[in-house]
């Protein structure tokens, strides 16, 4: 822990939080998810409960605290393009701060802002459905898939935060892929065998599926075998993210242009 | 031989992004402590570049480089927080002014008491108090720059690497950052300056080096500079008409080997130490070969002048060195 230097990279984690916690950045990382929780959770309540009992709130909630690993990845990949483009990347490592201490702390950033939007979203579902997981089991299970997911995403972010050099192309990307992660997966909906074979792909190759449905498992008390694989293919794909994210990162030039 | 309180010790020093062109080629110098190092040339003279080196931001393709007598390939993060830099772009977080002061403490660990106590300072010295709520994204370029100079004072360090800081900054502010410089210097910092506003470098260094196409051609204090070309002094002159080219050439065929002619379109500049018997020629040839002189001035060695001496200052002729 030593070579880490765990204060400095307190301090980095602070900082991070520090300049990403405006009210504007709030509202973006907390606010759309309890509105997708609340409008899309009434709304389809209709159809699929003819208006009756809590189904579909039931269902989307791990789904939205799943969401939560997406919004935090933004935040990661946000911190080190936002560093490149306004000089601070170049300042902190002219600073008393290593490569490896400031990508560590954009990382734990990244989770703790996962960790932090899943709890108030689990708060938020409470009061809509008026009841929530209780077990020990349930809630580090959810968390635990949460704190790997948010590892997965903020290292893919990271990774796009890295390569992409223009303020339009990292926006329009991003803004693409927070939509193919976020609607190909299982957050909104199960995989269907009705629906056309490219989307279901997509469904199946899509990590954040494997956060949601492990996440539903644990919140709905109905864990299984295959969430424990689910859960194994997250770990492996997010080493190989991670891998490809810290390349790209210590190659990666210390001022925008 | 380096001083032995020498707290910047760099030995033939290359370095290329490309393979193909050096920026740093074979540089050799030494910072010593407490003292105002400045390093001037034009724009892409290799003055980032060596700035980058010093700093660790960079590692040198070949050479040695000592910053505060360790070496920083392998200790750079030691090095780091034992300096200060301000770079040439700018630099801040998405908050407000007081908040950029604020992080940059915090990330320097500086305590909060005494972090509020350099705040306050800070935003006083440099006149920033009014805009102190306002986002950095949302100031002025030259607000930019005094927040960054200013954030670089929140910590304590041994040395200040500074590239070009007052780019953008007014005259009073420009003063205001020099003073507060040497004001620093005073109680022992040592400084690294990256100008190439002569006058900045005239007021603040104590030497100076000359940097052009990744190589030092001069290195000396600023008085042993100006006292290069000894006694001598510049004459300003520029001729109103046709005659120039033939007026210029053959007013450096008379002069002689002891005078150095720059010459740029119409006008040129002379170094002499005998003012007195070259404005007698000047005189004179410009009634034999009817050129209307336009201008004549006569001044004293700046450093600007050594400065073009040196790095060829884009003339287009020249007489003796």
């Amino acid at each position: 822990m030593r070579a880490l230097g765990l204060p400095k990279l307190i301090r980095l984690i602070y900082r991070n939080i520090w300049v990403n916690t405006d009210p504007g950045s709030l509202i973006i990382l907390l606010g759309l998810p309890a509105l997708y929780l609340i409008f899309f959770g009434f709304g389809f309540q209709s159809i699929s409960s003819g208006g009756g009992g809590h189904s579909y709130l039931a269902f989307l909630t791990p789904g939205i605290l799943s969401f939560q690993v997406v919004m935090a990845g933004t935040v990661g990949g946000s911190v080190l393009w936002a560093d490149r483009r306004y000089g601070m990347f170049a300042q902190l490592l002219s600073g008393p701060f290593s490569r490896l201490q400031y990508l560590l702390g954009i990382m734990l950033t990244s989770m703790l802002f996962g960790l932090g939007g899943a709890a108030v979203m689990l708060g938020v579902a409470w009061v809509l459905i008026g009841s929530g997981p209780t077990a020990p089991l349930a809630f580090g299970v959810m968390f635990g898939t949460i704190i790997v997911g948010s590892i997965f995403f903020g290292a893919l972010m990271l990774f796009l935060g890295a390569m992409v050099k223009s303020n339009v192309a990292y926006n329009s990307i991003q803004i693409l892929l927070i939509f193919l992660i976020n609607f190909a997966s299982t957050v909104f909906y199960p995989l269907s065998s009705s629906l056309p074979l490219g989307i279901q792909i997509l469904f199946q190759i899509n990590p954040l599926t494997y956060v949601a449905d492990t996440v539903r498992g644990a919140y709905a008390g109905s864990l299984a075998l295959t969430d424990v694989y689910q859960m194994l293919v997250l770990a492996a794909e997010t080493v190989v993210v991670l891998f490809l994210a810290v390349r790209a990162y210590l190659r990666s030039e210390l001022s925008y242009e | 031989m380096a001083s032995p309180d020498a707290v910047v010790l760099a030995q033939e020093l290359r370095h290329s992004y490309d393979k193909k062109r050096f920026a740093l080629d074979g540089v050799s110098f030494s910072v010593r402590r407490g003292e105002v190092f400045g390093l001037l040339g034009k724009n892409g003279a290799g003055k980032s570049t060596l700035i980058k080196a010093m700093t660790t931001l960079i590692q040198p393709t070949s050479g040695t480089l000592r910053v505060l007598g360790m070496d920083p390939a392998r200790e750079g993060t030691r090095i780091r927080s034992r300096i200060g830099v301000v770079q040439q772009a700018e630099s801040f977080d998405f908050t407000t002014v007081q908040g950029n002061l604020d992080v940059y403490g915090m990330l320097w660990g500086i305590p909060r008491s005494e972090r509020t106590k350099r705040r306050e300072a800070l935003l006083t010295r440099f006149g920033l108090t009014e805009i102190r709520k306002r986002r950095a994204f949302d100031i002025s370029g030259g607000q930019k720059r005094r927040v960054q100079v200013a954030k670089e004072f929140m910590h304590d360090m041994e040395i200040l690497f500074l590239d070009e800081p007052t780019v953008g900054l007014d005259v009073i502010m420009r003063r205001t950052l020099l003073d507060s410089i040497r004001e620093e210097v005073r109680r022992g910092l040592t400084v690294v300056f990256t100008t190439h506003n002569l006058e900045e470098a005239d007021y603040l260094c104590d030497r100076v080096a000359v940097i052009d196409e990744g190589k030092i051609l001069i290195l000396d204090t600023v008085e042993n500079l100006k006292r290069l070309y000894g006694g001598k002094k510049t004459i300003d002159i520029t001729v109103g008409n046709a005659h120039a080219p033939a007026f210029f050439a053959e007013l450096s065929r008379e002069l002689g080997p002891n005078v150095t002619v720059t010459v740029s379109g119409p006008s040129a500049v002379l170094l002499t130490d005998d003012p007195k018997a070259a404005l007698g020629k000047i005189a004179a040839l410009s009634q034999s070969m009817d050129a209307q002189l336009e201008w004549l001035n006569v001044r004293k060695n700046t450093l600007e002048d050594v400065f073009l001496k040196s790095v060829g200052g884009g003339g287009e002729g020249a007489g003796a060195p």
